[in-house]
């Protein structure tokens, strides 16, 4: 015999349904006030907020740096900007989010202009990410489809008025009022005196660049996502790489783990995102890629986890050459964990 | 049976619990009533009377509400564009004080695209005067960068001033607070009011961009340059304010510049390349409908761009820009 049901007495009754209803009541007072939420008498203090400044105090130090990259037959055109997470959007408005997302800490912004010409005038952004990885993120992330390499860096490119280039944890823009021979001889110039003078830690990388195959890899096409690859909440730190073979365009992707059982929460957290959204389970001729080949309408998606990775393609057009190249990735993926493993 | 249930909680006992439910409960409250604030937070400002922004808008007029003009001289396509809405002289009388509003938010040279070209602002001050015999031309707008910088870099200041406008900078005392009837986030918010209340007529003019948070600028964000403040927290909810901006601003004319739109790495942009060549500009009396046209130009569906329908659902213009029947022309 189990234990007796103990009968509930009406008092008891009473009591907790008095306890409900002042739940209820506190629910229904915190809901009804969240949604008359009035910004400028709660959360923020109008009265003390500033309005735009423009450019905010500078920093000594920032202006002496900044002042000492002044090219030749150059001036200084204004004051050191400096701005921190709290009032980059007053710099750069709507953009201030993609930094501050990625680890942001500082931007100090300098205009020069040519003493001979005053429409020659080019504005200097160097963003402290705090990390390398950051810098290379929103560096990658907002990289020109016509950019075209630049100088000995491994990251840096131009397009016709602009230069853009990573330096340790540092993001440099610097982007000229025109396209002008004069006025990017002058911004190739305040680049080799930023690579000189801003002291970086020499060790810092980005060890997963190294990971991509290198057949058929297109050039500068790597890109990190630090949060919400592909829409997914779970893929974060993800690289992807673009690839040319048998005519395609495919794009892989990877994002090193804390340890494999992570890894394998994460593929699998990706693959039921997929199919939660839509995809539907494809056959495959690999046998090592079963159960991991989706349609996405009409795109292939492959995820797979190797020891301590979440790797695959993104958005392919043609099934075949995403499975080829998804086999590339796992084996290239597979042989790092090998020789890590070896040593 | 129940004699069973009874022993295993007797009065004592209930009395007992009670009891210590009871102290709990008092604790709380009294602990409640010691933290409560009757006053809840420190008004932020001083109390004062709010402002509501004039309604510039004309009278519509049947299948002459939205224009698009194909061209890549830019005051020939909105000379083109305007005279197919019935001219100028629909907007502006003889004698009338007008404010135009360019988006100027960065100090920007003009060729990137994060502000309206210089040229536009110009040629629209030029026909205000020459064609509508305006008493007075203003340009203003208050920028998220030092405002005299912005307008100067961008050329906007320069051009206006040549073509006779006076520019308007932003000063402190030209922020009066606003609440926005049936609005969410514009409540007792302090913005750019003591130029309007000189203008008969205004006029919003800007180029279409890629945006990173809003996907889109366009003529309904460039009102976001009216709000003062620390601005940048309704970025958290950018689709409800465009909206409601839409809302609080009812303009004579806009006009979306889509001759060179900026594609990606919006809304600052900084390179060339960030722009494509789409030789297409709009004049419209319904922003909305301008803005569902323009995020075409983006590559984008107005589906895309939730402000839209919410502006659209808020009774501030149409989504869907075909019902209005646009006039459409192309100049070499």
């Amino acid at each position: 015999m189990g234990p007796a049901r103990r009968r509930v007495r009406r008092p008891e009754s009473a009591i907790s349904f008095c306890l409900l209803a002042v739940l209820l009541f506190i629910g229904l007072g915190v809901f009804i006030k969240q949604s008359d939420f009035e910004m400028a008498r709660f959360g923020i203090n109008v009265a003390t907020a500033e309005l735009p400044l423009g450019e905010s105090e500078e920093s000594k130090d920032d202006q002496t740096a900044l002042n000492s990259l002044v090219p030749t037959g150059f001036e200084t055109l204004s004051k050191t900007g400096v701005y921190n997470p709290e009032n980059l959007y007053e710099k750069i408005n709507g953009k201030a989010p993609l930094y501050t997302e990625s680890g942001f800490e500082k931007l100090s912004t300098q205009r020069y202009v040519s003493t001979a010409d005053e429409s020659l005038w080019a504005e200097l952004y160097v963003y402290d990410m705090g990390t390398v990885k950051n810098a290379f993120s929103v560096y990658s992330v907002q990289r020109r489809a016509e950019a075209e390499p630049f100088g000995p860096m491994r990251f840096a490119y131009r397009t016709a008025n602009a230069l853009y280039l990573v330096h340790g944890k540092y993001y440099v823009e610097l982007v000229g009022s025109t396209e002008s021979a004069e006025l990017f001889r002058a911004m190739a110039e305040v680049t080799r005196k930023i690579r000189a003078n801003l002291t970086i830690d020499p060790n810092a990388g980005i060890a997963e660049l190294a990971l991509f195959p290198e057949e058929d890899f297109v050039a500068g096409s790597v890109k990190l996502y630090l949060v919400n690859a592909f829409g997914s909440e779970g893929l974060t730190d993800t690289f992807t790489a673009r690839y040319k073979l048998d005519d395609e365009t495919v794009a892989a992707f990877l994002s090193r783990r804390s340890d494999p059982q992570d890894a394998q929460a994460v593929a699998k957290g990706y693959y039921e995102f997929l199919i939660n959204n839509g995809a539907t389970s494809k056959q495959t001729a690999k046998k090592i890629l079963e159960g991991k080949v989706v349609d996405f309408y009409g795109t292939t998606e492959i995820v797979f986890d190797t020891g301590p990775f979440v790797a695959g393609i993104h958005e392919a057009e043609n099934q075949q050459a995403a499975e080829k190249l998804a086999e590339r990735l796992l084996n290239k993926l597979r042989e790092v964990i090998n020789s890590a493993n070896n040593e | 049976m129940n004699e069973q249930i009874d022993k295993e909680l007797d009065r004592r006992e209930f009395l007992a619990r009670a009891g210590k439910a009871g102290i709990s409960i008092a604790a709380a409250g009294i602990a409640s009533y010691l933290l409560y604030d009757s006053t809840g937070p420190a008004a932020s400002i001083e109390a004062q009377d709010p402002v509501t922004l004039p309604d510039f808008s004309v009278p519509q007029i049947p299948a002459q509400t939205m224009s698009v003009v194909k061209g890549y001289d830019r005051a020939k396509t909105v000379d083109k564009a305007i005279e197919l809405l019935g001219g100028i002289e629909r907007f502006v009388k003889l004698g009338e004080t007008v404010a135009i509003k360019p988006n100027v938010a960065f100090a920007s040279p003009p060729m990137l695209g994060a502000t309206t070209r210089p040229e536009l602002v110009a040629e629209v001050v030029r026909l205000c005067y020459s064609r509508a015999g305006a008493k007075q031309v203003y340009v203003t707008d208050n920028p998220i960068n030092d405002p005299a910088s912005c307008f100067a870099l961008s050329g906007i200041g320069k051009a206006a001033g040549q073509a006779g406008a006076k520019v308007i900078l932003p000063k402190d005392n030209f922020f009066k607070y606003t609440t926005l009837t049936g609005g969410k986030l514009i409540r007792n918010w302090p913005i750019f009011y003591e130029p309007f209340t000189k203008i008969d007529k205004l006029i919003g003019i800007a180029p279409v961009k890629h945006h990173h948070r809003s996907g889109a600028s366009m003529t309904m964000k460039n009102w976001y340059g009216l709000l003062g403040g620390r601005r940048n927290i309704f970025h958290q909810d950018i689709n409800t304010i465009i909206a409601e901006l839409a809302m609080m601003v009812k303009p004579t004319l806009v006009i979306l510049d889509g001759t060179q739109v900026m594609m990606t790495n919006g809304p600052t942009g900084g390179s060339i390349s960030d722009l494509r060549r789409v030789d297409t500009l709009i004049a419209s009396c319904d922003m909305v409908a301008a803005d569902s046209y323009g995020c075409g130009l983006l590559g984008l569906k107005v589906t895309d761009l939730p402000y839209l329908t919410k502006a659209h659902e808020a009774g501030a213009g149409t989504t869907d820009f075909q019902s209005l029947k646009p006039i459409l022309a192309t100049v070499s």
